[in-house]
């Protein structure tokens, strides 16, 4: 592959949705829900198509060959030394990793939605809008230049919230729109002054001394490279220092940037309400694809943050510790999509867990499974949801199982992947937790916490699908509830097939060792620094690992079996009955986050808002009328020239010229 | 005669046409009559510049005059529209008397 055909390819990915999501906006309310369900889907089918002979084309390429970079068109140029930017892509093993991730299932998931849909008056607006974000995210992925890269980023949160808003006749749908976008906001803030302080500082790294190359050149000769190209950037990262505090600072901005996309640890609130949106949405955006774009960002930032370990080592432990504080919030939520939502943030913890230690292969492996089954239980509690009437209390479902046998059976699958035992989350969890016994500060005290998150899991995982599936139906629509449609069935039976094989065959021949993705992906995490780059453990070690974690994983379901499914399944009546119980509150209330950020930042921002309103708009208001007065005692001064008759203004017109006229022959005159 | 020195005569007969046409517009009340005196300062406008033409023997001057005849021609046909409008829903033709823009 060379550089043109990877910019047509890289051009056709991304301009296959952005048709698909013109198309639907623009014509899909003239040619109706037919035409809509053809353009939104085939558009994504033919992303998915190209993005496949991309990957083709990456795997065939000799070694050393697979990462290249190309020039779309240049869309700034303000000259050498100077703010240039060109709209690059980059084809690597990462991004195409990515891309099929983000096509494949994304197509799965415009198929569901076809079904999903079918009642909805807005059908138009949701494929141009989910189109619009498989546009952005594959921007996001292929950006080769800081710029683009901040516009994918900015666009997939601008696609977030309009889908979460989607419903917008909905109070709670509109203001978790707003809560994303203003968390995401932050983010972005964060990662632009990345930008600003990587285009300030970074200076050209000239080659180790050979003897043909003349080196050790004295300080003056430092030349400012003033690029935000990520190549450039990252070839020439260590000569913002390795360790040093600018770097470093560097890196944790562009981790407050990553936690605010994937939601980490503090800027996590707004994922939860995010379920606002409809239930594809929460599949393709806020489980599989966007909210993973974080861990994409540390993942391909690396060249610097090898560099930095003190950001590394942050970004490690905000990682499991979010992973801990959702895993023990979801124990006790009961809204179907919130479960479901906390263990995707808790998931995204590990991943960010991984790239926080250097593990990258590991936690893009996490990435690539994470999707198939948070997919899956997405899409499967969507078909719960329809069955029951847009109910999404577990506490009025139960009993689906015999109801909804594909369902409930995929769900089954969902849960024991994510809960690590057979099926996708065995293999990559167990991976990136092994690199937790010897990489990572402190290790591998991280490690245990690890464990914890494990048994966490399977907690949650069978304590929801035991309560929605097992037992008596315990509401008058679960008993009434009917198996979806073949359009919503049959992607959930592919995601489930996935989740269930996946792991299998990318392990496959070796058991414990390196998977094939750490082998595909390993060549773009070399880095010249390399230092920060995480060790495999043994054999032994990863055996070891492997057998403790998955035992952690079958105590948490067998727990959950015994204990949730038989007994209590209501906290709120469990809270109700007497005793402290500051444990199951805690997690029952989210750690009681909105409520600390409404009275740190919102009630304080409010009230000084009203304060300023009171004192300062009348000082205002006596500025503008003021200024307003002058105007208007200008204007009637000169109104009574305004007569209305011609007459009036043809003299003024006559005697303007005639002075005029004389002005100029006498000026003339003096001149001479 | 030699059209050098008819130059001077022509530029006072334009001046005069002009001053005649501007007097014109400022008195009359009629409006048929303003336009008729603005067609007057337009042409005397006309004779001078084709004056100078000659004066100065470069084409100039004719072919802006001919710029000239086109817009009175238009103001003609805008103007008597305006005429007629005015005309059509009873008004008198008095200049002094379509003061409505006033403020």
């Amino acid at each position: 592959m060379n550089a043109s055909t990877a910019a047509l390819l890289a051009g056709l990915v991304l301009l296959f949705p952005l048709l698909g999501s013109a198309l639907c906006g623009l014509l899909g309310p003239v040619l109706g829900r037919r035409f809509v369900n053809l353009a939104g889907t085939l558009s994504i089918g033919a992303a998915f198509a190209v993005t496949l002979v991309i990957f083709a084309q990456v795997l065939g390429a000799a070694s050393g060959h697979q990462s290249i970079t190309a020039t779309l068109w240049n869309w700034l140029d303000l000259g050498p030394g100077n703010l240039n930017v060109s709209v690059d892509v980059t084809v690597d093993q990462l991004s195409v990793l990515m891309l099929l991730v983000i096509t494949g299932v994304g197509l799965l998931i415009h198929v569901y939605s076809v079904g999903y849909m079918e009642h909805d008056p807005g059908v138009a607006r949701f494929f141009s809008y989910m189109n619009f974000f498989i546009f952005s995210m594959a921007l996001l992925v292929l950006a080769a230049n800081l710029v683009i890269l901040i516009s994918g980023w900015a666009a997939v949160a601008l696609s977030s919230y309009l889908l979460i808003g989607f419903w917008y006749e909905r109070e709670s749908a509109v203001l978790a729109s707003r809560k994303a976008m203003i968390t995401q906001v932050i983010g972005d803030v964060a990662l632009v002054i990345a930008a600003f302080l990587i285009f300030v500082n970074l200076t050209k790294v000239f080659p180790t001394c050979s003897p043909d190359v003349v080196c050790g050149l004295p300080a003056y000769f430092t030349q400012h490279l003033y690029t935000l190209s990520l190549p450039q950037i990252f070839a020439n990262a260590s000569s913002l220092g390795a360790g040093s505090p600018l770097i470093t600072l560097i890196c944790i901005l562009l981790a407050v940037g990553a936690f605010a996309k994937s939601a980490q640890f503090p800027l996590h609130t707004w994922l939860p309400d995010a379920m606002e949106g409809p239930t594809p949405v929460s599949a393709l955006i806020h489980a599989a694809t966007m909210v993973t774009a974080g861990v994409y960002l540390i993942a391909r930032f690396h060249a610097l943050f090898d560099l930095a370990p003190i950001a590394s080592g942050m970004v490690a432990c905000v990682g499991m510790g979010t992973a801990v504080m959702a895993g023990f919030i979801a124990l006790s939520q009961v809204d179907i999509k919130r479960v479901i939502a906390y263990s995707t943030m808790s998931q995204i913890g590990l991943m960010i867990f991984a790239v926080g230690i250097g593990a990258y292969a590991a936690g893009m492996y996490q990435f690539l499974l994470h999707a198939f089954f948070k997919a899956l239980l997405f899409l499967a509690a969507g078909n719960v949801i329809h069955a029951v009437h847009d109910e999404q209390d577990i506490r009025e479902m139960g009993g689906l199982d015999s109801r909804m046998r594909v369902t409930a059976w995929c769900f089954l699958v969902g849960s024991l992947a994510l809960a690590g035992f057979l099926f996708a989350g065995m293999f990559s969890k167990e991976d990136l937790l092994g690199f937790g016994l010897i990489n990572g500060p402190g290790a591998p005290a991280l490690y245990i916490v690890g464990i914890v998150v494990n048994i966490l899991t399977g907690l949650y995982a069978f304590r929801l699908y035991g309560t929605a599936f097992r037992g008596e139906p315990r509401s008058e629509a679960a008993r009434n509830a009917h198996e979806s449609k073949a359009v919503m069935l049959w992607p959930v039976v592919i995601l489930a097939g996935l989740s269930a094989l996946a792991g299998w065959i990318l392990q496959w021949p070796v058991a414990f060792g390196p998977h094939l993705i750490d082998a595909f992906l390993n060549p773009v995490f070399t880095s010249p620094a390399g230092s920060h780059i995480a060790k495999e453990p043994g054999l032994g070690l990863g055996v070891i690992g492997f057998v403790i974690g998955l035992t952690c994983s079958l105590i948490g379901i067998a727990i959950a079996l015994r204990i949730w499914v038989r007994r209590d399944l209501d906290p709120s009546r469990a809270l109700a009955r007497p005793g402290l119980r500051v444990l199951p509150r805690l997690s029952f209330n989210k750690l009681y986050f909105d409520e600390l950020y409404d009275s740190l930042l919102v009630r304080p921002t409010r009230a000084l808002a009203r304060g300023l309103r009171r004192a300062g708009d009348p000082v205002m208001d006596s500025w503008i009328k003021g200024i307003s007065g002058v105007a208007t005692d200008f204007s009637s001064a000169f109104r009574s020239v305004q007569t209305g008759l011609i007459r009036d203004y043809a003299s003024y017109m006559v005697l303007f010229v005639v002075v005029f006229t004389v002005a100029v022959m006498i000026a003339a005159g003096m001149a001479k | 005669m030699p059209s050098q020195a008819m130059f001077p005569w022509l530029l006072l007969t334009a001046s005069f046409l002009f001053t005649l046409g501007a007097l014109g517009v400022l008195i009359r009340r009629n409006p048929l009559v303003v336009f008729m005196c603005i067609e007057l300062m337009l042409n005397a406008v006309n004779l001078a510049l084709v004056g100078y033409s000659s004066y100065l023997n470069s084409e100039e001057g004719q072919v802006f005059a001919f710029m000239v005849i086109v817009v009175a021609a238009a103001e003609v046909v805008v103007g008597l529209g305006l005429l007629t409008r005015v005309f059509s829903i009873g008004r008198e033709l008095d200049v002094d008397d379509l003061d409505e823009m006033k403020q």
